[in-house]
């Protein structure tokens, strides 16, 4: 479980958190969505512990990520935009190392990198090295990455971004699965589409604050339309930075 | 926290091997500067040992052949071509046989410019050669009348020349060894730039830091990375040294330039300080830079420091006291081993804790600035 609480954060002179709470529960898929600037890798930044709050506290699993940082991120997996890949390793080491990073012995490292290649059937693709991947290809790797250590909970920032349908498809399945599983799984998007489809709960935020939480079915009820888009635009009252 | 230690480690050692630029650094640098020492050192050897011939003007050379023949057996000589005839004029006085043949003072009249700089040499030359004839000549003239030549040499200077043979050559010698020592700053430093504002410019900074690891195993796998780098330089250097450098005939300026296990040792004890300072150092300056040119640009700054310290040693300028600073301490500890001489082991020891403390304080200061937003989002 991912628990944000009153976080404030300003970078320069912008306000990019203004008092932001909201939880993502295990089993569920929590969509964050907002329009372009609306604070949202920022927001998962801090849950990283990579950026500090001003005010406010983020805690994985009950462990705050500003105090205990090693133990917290130990229970998280990032998907990141961008994906960050070594173009150098090929995905199995890339996914291997990562596993490594993240706790597992060098053996169970192994193990884990060779059942995760199997579940996002990239076995053809496993020991080519990354420089010259396609976009899927390399969301594949990311995913794998993210999933490899088999974390509580996992984080994705954008992560359809720039995929195909083909690839959109098998990074929705495995968000499915791993919902199935009991992970808790917190998303960036402002694509609405896949927000729609995806997501249990839509934190919708823009300037750094939430605007309305709930089912996308509990969003157009709280808002009479009939779509989430029409929903989100009556929420944030604009359409402007958003997807459909 | 071992082992993720090692995973960071093994991670970047094969990310580096397999990143043809930061590997064709050290390769480079390793072969071709000895070679190029080498060929320099063998035309310089070459100068210094065998002198030219020195072409002049000699009028009325007929009046003494004699002369004329030691002369041309010393490699000075009369010559018309003016192009490589020096502005040098021996001119035989007109009655030079007939005071030869009376054992008088034979007039020579040389004519030169003393205050011509590029003549000093060749004038000193025909000076020196000059004086041997005529201590020739004069040694004759006593042993045909009976008397010892050895009566005219009423001092007898013995110069005890205490310089060793290896402690002869001293700048060369310095410079040889300097480059090699300097190996170890260029050979990392490719791969010191690729994995601090390369891997954030590349966006894996930002990854690798949200993962449980700390930031201290991050910066010294990373700093370890770059020192076995830039020791596999140095290793590479001495191997292509000790076979290139017996090629150079030393014997000839009066000292050896011999790379055995033991001054192997000695330069890898000392390279290892000195690697990790060098890649502290090029690390902490590539991770405050904005990008990959940046950090180009300031790690050559980074390299005149050790290299203006290591001049000033190379031409003994306040060689005592460099002997305690960080670089200069190792590098003269190593002309020492090589010149066969004692190291002063005191100075050495505090010459490698202060190199060893610096490269602590900037594995702390990365560790800082590693927690810094602006830093690794380069906001």
């Amino acid at each position: 479980m991912i628990s944000v609480s009153n976080l404030s954060k300003k970078i320069g002179d912008v306000q990019a958190l203004d008092n932001l709470s909201f939880d993502a529960e295990d089993g569920q898929i929590t969509g964050l969505l907002g329009p372009n600037g609306a604070g949202k890798t920022t927001c998962l930044r801090t849950i990283f512990g990579l950026l500090k709050a001003d005010q406010g506290i983020a805690t994985i699993n009950n462990i705050d990520v500003a105090i205990k940082p090693v133990a917290a991120k130990q229970q998280l997996g990032l998907f990141p935009d961008p994906f960050g890949i070594y173009e150098r390793l090929t995905p199995r080491e890339y996914i291997r190392y990562f596993a490594e990073l993240s706790g597992l012995s060098r053996a169970a490292a192994l193990e884990a990198t060779n059942r995760v290649i199997d579940d996002l059937q990239l076995a053809d693709i496993a020991d080519r090295r990354c420089k010259g991947f396609s976009q899927g290809q390399r969301m594949k790797t990311a995913l794998a990455q993210a999933i490899v250590h088999q974390p509580k909970n996992i984080v994705l920032d954008e992560p359809t971004r720039g995929l195909d349908v083909m690839s959109t498809r098998i990074l929705r399945d495995m968000l499915r699965k791993l919902k199935s599983e009991g992970h808790c799984i917190l998303f960036s998007s402002h694509v609405m589409q896949e927000v729609a489809s995806l997501c249990d709960r839509v934190v919708v935020m823009t300037e750094g604050r939430v605007v309305a939480i709930g089912s996308p079915q509990q969003l157009c009820e709280q808002t009479n339309q009939t779509s989430l888009e029409e929903a989100f635009i009556t929420l944030i009252g604009t359409d402007e930075g958003i997807a459909a | 926290m071992n082992s993720r230690f090692l995973s960071l480690l093994r991670k970047e050692l094969i990310d580096a091997i397999r990143d043809k630029r930061s590997v064709m650094a050290g390769l480079y640098y390793a072969i071709f500067v000895p070679l190029l020492m080498a060929g320099m050192m063998m035309l310089l050897i070459d100068k210094l040992t065998s002198p030219e011939d020195l072409n002049i003007t000699i009028n009325n050379s007929s009046a003494a052949a004699d002369l004329v023949a030691y002369l041309d057996n010393q490699g000075i000589r009369h010559s018309n071509d003016k192009a490589t005839t020096k502005a040098i004029e021996i001119t035989i006085g007109a009655a030079y046989a007939e005071q030869m043949h009376r054992a008088e003072p034979a007039e020579v009249i040389l004519i030169a410019d003393r205050s011509e700089e590029n003549l000093q040499s060749a004038i000193r030359r025909t000076e020196r050669t000059l004086q041997r004839y005529s201590a020739e000549m004069a040694s004759l003239r006593l042993i045909a009348r009976g008397i010892n030549p050895k009566i005219m040499n009423s001092l007898n200077v013995k110069m005890q020349d205490q310089a060793t043979t290896e402690s002869k050559g001293g700048q060369l010698i310095a410079m040889i060894i300097l480059f090699m020592l300097l190996s170890v700053f260029v050979s990392g430093m490719n791969l010191a730039i690729d994995t601090s504002a390369g891997e954030r410019e590349r966006n894996s900074l930002a990854l690798l830091l949200s993962h449980p690891i700390s930031l201290r195993q991050l910066v010294l796998s990373k700093v370890c990375a770059v020192s076995i780098f830039g020791m596999l330089g140095l290793f590479l250097v001495l191997l292509v040294s000790k076979f290139v450098y017996p090629f150079v005939p030393w014997q000839e300026l009066g000292f050896n330039v011999d790379i055995n296990i033991n001054f192997m040792m000695a330069a890898f004890i000392a390279g290892v300080f000195v690697a990790f300072l060098a890649a502290s150092m090029q690390l902490f300056v590539s991770f405050m830079a904005k990008s990959f040119k940046e950090a180009q640009t300031y790690i050559t700054f980074v390299m005149f420091v050790p290299m203006m310290l290591s001049y000033a040693v190379t031409f003994d300028l306040a060689t005592d006291e460099l002997r305690w600073a960080p670089v200069t301490g190792q590098l003269q500890a190593l002309i020492d081993v090589m010149k066969g001489k004692e190291i002063p082991l005191l100075q050495l020891a505090v010459s490698c804790l202060s190199t060893l403390l610096i490269s602590i304080a900037l594995v702390l200061g990365m560790e800082r600035l590693l927690k810094s937003e602006k830093i690794v989002f380069g906001l």
